[in-house]
């Protein structure tokens, strides 16, 4: 791009000549069309959230409702339980991603820096469970969380998030921690800092993949549909958002504007949560990946 | 005219070796652990390893000793049936249905996600492209949206009678004389397997923005002297892409792409609330006939349910096998 205060109209003629800014108007005009398909979906959804029942099925393809309506909000938050739903959904996205990052870090850490009896087995491991489909190991999850008397708990649901992932984020910490070059680990070492000063030391050079777990975690926790169905089966008050939805299927129809309520009251956190840590994002998967 | 390139793959190539060489020889260095710090080392593991071992390790050998057992998750383990639920399964032809389903469809929906997120992450990592940010906040949004809710979204959407896309094709386009029913019994051009088409593509959709960040992340990896230097000898954006891009990436890119296609063998929330496997099975997969096995038959089977994740999970261990087995022979014979 071209800087403000060096845009005489010479400097401009010749970019809008160049082929950069040819392929900008064709690229961009592109994109632009793609990209109204693509979020179409979450506009019908943000503006469905306003519509009465009757309007919802007559709107067809008009998005804007005739009247703004908020009754939605409160039928979903109040007569659909969304507002216990959202309470947990908030406790298991955040204990999951908080046990996340902490076992991950550490693990990662270890693994990085620290030859010792065992390390190779447990990389090669972490590898090997990587690829594994999590349909085929629901059933002894559930099954451990009943023997341990945590079925229908909110513990229950936040030990079975933050267990069965993690592989994913060990390597990323790994990767990074093997990038931080040698000095800085000597001259710790020459000051005298000992193991859990060096690595409180380095942790927040790790802010980057810290940035990339916490996002990469919430989502899937925040999202997650099979653990909380799964092991809160009796209990419907600690569903979180995603299986609460269920709430708005009646008996015989479906509360379509109390449902695009509950999506929108449910999507508003996360977009907060990818706003807030974006920065870290790219730059983190970059640095975890070197390996 | 047919020289030129070639010397300018030449060129460029021998810069990208000698940099791939770089990287393959500068191993990270690791300390032996000493006195105390042993302590350290395996309390900083612990953590990490009691969860791992609780929830991915015992259950893949709980699966698999279930798998012997008729079971209901609830008596007892008792009743020992040695290999009699292997063989219910493979007489079982919703299994085979749901498993040729899942097949279908994380094979399309890894080679359509996978090139269409490397271009578009190609195209907003480029220096001279306007508005990145927000391009790369409107692919990413939909991953936002929890999927099975995504899944009830899409049913309204593609709905032939109430729904916008039908309403948009045959009122404001005038593309087609009545609606499809997308998600049911289908129409032209792709009849019956529309279910399962409409299934990929809003499955593509939906992940888009997580490979797209994977790629970038990837793409940071080239360093920017070697499109600098490239650019001197006259490359054009496909040698870059061809020559620089793809070689130096192509580590990463094997990841990527085995986690694409595992986590597309998953596939479950979306299937269950976008067709329940319907119309007729033709939207059956394999997570979600473990789950109704396991979970809505009365008695409950999780014996069988085992079984069947017993046999998923090898073949698809098999089949990364092999894909593994090749990649690494076609790599080994390029350098």
């Amino acid at each position: 791009m071209i800087q403000t205060h060096a845009l005489t109209t010479n400097t401009l003629w010749n970019y809008v000549k160049s082929r950069y800014f040819r392929l900008n108007l064709i690229t961009v005009t592109l994109l632009i069309g793609i990209s109204l398909i693509w979020v179409y979906p979450f506009i019908w959804v943000i503006f469905s959230a306003f519509k009465t029942q009757r309007e919802m099925f007559t709107a067809g393809a008009t998005l804007l409702p005739n009247e703004w309506n908020w009754e939605n909000f409160k039928a979903a938050w109040v007569q659909a339980r969304f507002s216990d739903y959202f309470l947990n959904t908030v406790i298991y996205a955040g204990a999951a991603t908080a046990i996340e990052v902490v076992k991950s870090a550490m693990c990662g850490y270890v693994l990085a820096r620290y030859r010792f009896p065992g390390r190779n087995l447990i990389h090669k491991m972490i590898m090997a469970t990587l690829f594994i489909p999590i349909a085929s190991i629901i059933i002894p999850q559930f099954i451990l969380v009943r023997e341990l008397g945590l079925l229908n708990t909110r513990t229950g649901v936040i030990l079975a998030l933050s267990g069965g992932a993690g592989a994913l984020y060990v390597l990323l910490f790994t990767g990074f921690f093997s990038t931080i070059p040698e000095d800085i680990f000597d001259s710790a070492r020459i000051d005298g800092a000992g193991f859990v000063q060096t690595f409180r030391l380095v942790l927040p050079l790790a802010r980057p993949v810290i940035g990339t777990v916490i996002i990469f975690q919430f989502l899937r926790t925040w999202n997650e549909f099979n653990i909380p169905l799964v092991f809160t089966f009796s209990k419907p008050e600690l569903r979180n958002m995603a299986v609460g939805m269920y709430a708005f299927r009646g008996e015989h129809s479906f509360d379509w504007t109390g449902f695009a309520a509950g999506t929108v009251i449910s999507i508003i956190p996360v977009l907060l949560i990818f706003f807030v840590f974006q920065g870290f994002f790219v730059r983190g998967l970059a640095g975890a990946v070197k390996e | 005219m047919a020289a030129r390139p070639i010397t300018i793959r030449q060129q460029i190539s021998r810069r990208v070796s000698a940099r791939i060489e770089a990287r393959r020889r500068a191993t990270p260095y690791h300390y032996r652990v000493k006195g105390l710090d042993y302590v350290w080392v395996y309390l900083f593991l612990l953590p990490f390893l009691v969860l791992y071992i609780g929830f991915t390790l015992w259950p893949l050998g709980a699966t698999i000793y279930y798998s012997f057992f008729e079971w209901d998750g609830i008596r007892p383990l008792e009743n020992y049936v040695g290999l009699q639920n292997y063989r219910t399964i493979i007489d079982d032809p919703f299994f085979w249905r749901a498993f040729k389903n899942t097949v279908i469809f994380s094979i399309t929906n890894t080679v359509v996600k996978l090139p269409l997120s490397l271009l578009v992450a190609v195209l907003l990592t480029r220096k001279w492209l306007w508005f990145k940010r927000f391009f790369r906040t409107v692919f990413f949004a939909p991953i936002v949206i929890p999927v099975a809710m995504a899944g009830l979204v899409f049913t309204f959407l593609l709905n032939p009678a109430t729904g916008a896309v039908n309403d948009i094709l045959v009122n404001n386009l005038g593309l087609l004389d009545k609606p499809i029913d997308f998600l049911g019994s289908g129409g032209p051009p792709f009849g019956k397997n529309w279910p399962l088409i409409s299934l990929i593509v809003i499955s593509v959709w939906q992940i888009f923005g997580q490979y797209m960040i994977y790629w970038m992340a990837a793409l940071q990896n080239v360093p920017e002297e070697l499109y600098e230097a490239a650019e001197i000898d006259g490359a054009n954006e496909w040698h870059k892409l061809a020559y620089i891009t793809l070689p130096i990436i192509r580590p990463v890119a094997i990841v990527i792409l085995f986690l694409a296609l595992v986590n597309a063998l998953k596939v479950f929330g979306l299937v269950v609330t976008l067709t329940s496997g319907g119309p007729g099975q033709r939207t059956y997969v394999v997570s979600y006939y473990i789950y109704n096995q396991a979970f809505s038959s009365t008695p409950f089977r999780y014996g069988y349910a085992s079984a069947v994740a017993v046999l998923f999970g090898v073949t698809v261990l098999i089949a990364v096998t092999i894909q593994g087995y090749f990649v690494s022979k076609t790599q080994s014979a390029d350098s």
